[in-house]
């Protein structure tokens, strides 16, 4: 029976985000994927020893890519429109691209909206189906003052990330 | 020993899009390659590239105009539900699968904008409680997801709600795709100077971007010993990550090539033993040339034939690839090969096997659905005649 080994949760929020050397490319991200990337950055030196092609990546966002879409939209009567980077980033599953970017992971990319309980579920059906030596599990839940407006969610900004892995 | 998994059936569908408001039209448009992209007014402006659309009739059950995203959906899993006849399963055992990028981002524009909304529009921009209202209006109880995989969306829904299946989670799902046309998207992609102002050409030697689309699709799919008649079987699947562009392709393909590698090895069958491929086909120059030549990789000079229709019904996004797996289960069902609407001239480097008119299969047992998006996204999916 095969054995699994799970990192410890690290949980990050926007206050981590000034201190962060991500590089130029960081900057330009938006919340959500900075979290992201911040999240799964002190495992990162894990996935040196599996291959990258066997590395999952699940991603929950909870509340979609609305705050984004949001601050996106603001930019509707801007001369020649919306800004293109943003709009990259109206897609709930950027901060996924944004990990496999970072980290050359090539394995399967799964991205949920609403509940976080798919994400251990999912990682554990991939790792027991054999599709994956190990998975990257991001839970990531940015509503931002201006979307909480429109709809009455309550602002938050958090993103919680682990790794899960085959033993060795 | 483990037990041998179930075999899982795409036991019935349903299809909303620019072809017409149901699958025997999106047949009838596939039987004489009839584009459905045509000029819309809404977005005829200079703030649009390109006001050339695949719109889709909107349904006429509960006509309201806010919330198109689940009229779409609805429809397209009513029609899949009448098609299918008496489902003699509990709805505790019917998992439930949306594929969506945008689900009803009408409602942020209008809220935005100061215009009317309603509670249930405004509560449809949340994708996960548009899946929760159309999961309930269905009495569709089991597990249920919510997957945003960017374009790979519907494909990777199939998957999913396969799996399910598989593992026992349920005995069958209702998975759904939809998006709906919105100034929203059509700005998006027009700053990324990525639609074709005269119509997606997918494979065409002048193609220059793509024409974005709507659609609701709907897919039942059932495990095989509940099935009352034969149907198509999904046997394969597979995905990956380019991890290399988050809005381009990887120029080899070989993300790509990965998937279908995946894909393959889930269905258990080589290259060799695929008869037809359909394709993701967008029409923007680099998409096409990296699907090219991941179908090099794998199939070097001998391709089996392949087509794509996003020149006929435009890139529905999160519902493409349920819409586009229905042309998949048409194809065998019928017996024929689809066309590439929209394509005039093959652009070099495009494979030879495309096939631009429809035209009868000889033998068409094996299908395999190609997917890719934005964030280096790939999923393909293997579909088997029973």
């Amino acid at each position: 029976m095969d054995n699994f080994v799970v990192t410890p949760t690290v949980t990050v929020n926007p206050d981590d985000v000034p201190a962060a050397r991500l590089g130029t490319r960081f900057g330009r991200m938006d919340l959500m994927s900075q979290l992201a990337l911040l999240a799964v950055e002190p495992f990162a030196p894990q996935f040196e020893s599996i291959a990258r092609e066997r590395i999952a990546i699940c991603l929950v966002a909870r509340s979609s890519s609305l705050a984004t879409d949001v601050e996106y939209w603001k930019g509707r009567d801007n001369t020649g429109g919306p800004s293109p980077t943003l709009f990259t980033y109206t897609l709930p599953s950027a901060a996924l691209g944004e990990i496999a970017i970072r980290h050359r992971i090539t394995g399967p990319p799964l991205c949920f909206v609403g509940g976080g309980d798919d994400v251990m579920a999912e990682a554990m059906n991939l790792l027991k189906s054999g599709a994956a030596d190990g998975c990257v599990c991001v839970d990531v839940n940015v509503v931002s003052p201006a979307l909480s407006e429109l709809i009455g969610l309550p602002v938050v900004a958090e993103a919680k990330a682990f790794l899960i892995r085959r033993a060795v | 020993m483990q037990p041998a998994k179930p075999n899982v059936i795409i036991a019935s569908y349903g299809a909303i899009t620019a072809a017409g408001p149901d699958v025997a039209s999106l047949l009838a448009a596939l039987r004489t390659n009839t584009s459905g992209l045509r000029a819309n007014e809404r977005f005829n402006s200079p703030r649009f590239q390109s006001s050339i659309v695949g719109t889709a009739p909107r349904p006429s059950a509960q006509p309201t105009d806010d919330d198109p995203a689940f009229d779409l959906a609805n429809d397209a899993l009513t029609q899949a539900r009448q098609n299918l006849g008496a489902l003699m399963i509990a709805p505790e055992r019917i998992g439930f699968v949306l594929a969506t990028t945008k689900a009803n981002i009408e409602a942020l524009e209008r809220l935005m904008d100061g215009r009317p909304c309603s509670d249930r529009a405004r509560r449809h921009l949340q994708p996960e409680l548009l899946a929760e209202d159309l999961a309930e209006t269905h009495e569709a109880r089991g597990p249920r997801q919510t997957i945003s995989n960017a374009c790979t969306s519907g494909v990777v829904a199939l998957q999913q709600g396969a799996k399910m299946i598989q593992r026992g989670a349920a005995d069958a799902a209702y998975v759904v795709g939809v998006d709906h046309l919105s100034a929203f998207v059509l700005a998006g992609f027009t700053a990324l100077k990525a639609l074709d102002p005269s119509g997606a050409r997918p494979f065409d030697r002048e193609r220059c971007g793509l024409s974005l689309g709507e659609a609701g699709g709907a897919i039942v799919l059932l495990r095989d010993d509940l099935a009352t008649a034969p149907g198509i079987e999904l046997i394969g699947w597979g995905s990956s990550n380019d991890a290399n562009h988050m809005t381009g392709p990887s120029r080899d393909g070989s993300g790509l090539a990965l998937a279908i590698r995946g894909a393959l090895r889930t269905a258990n069958l080589t290259a060799a033993d695929i008869d037809y491929i359909n394709v993701h086909g967008t029409g923007t120059p680099y998409n096409d040339a990296m699907e090219a030549a991941a179908l090099r990789t794998i199939f070097g000079e001998a391709c089996p034939p392949v087509s794509g229709q996003k020149g006929m019904l435009g890139h529905t996004l999160g519902a493409a690839g349920v819409v586009e797996s229905i042309i998949c289960a048409l194809a065998l069902r019928e017996q024929f090969l689809p066309g590439t609407p929209r394509l005039s001239s093959l652009a070099d480097g495009m494979p030879a096997s495309l096939v631009k008119e429809p035209r009868p299969a000889e033998r068409l047992r094996h299908v395999l659905k190609l997917s890719t998006g934005f964030g280096g996204v790939n999923c393909a999916l293997v579909l088997r005649h029973g």
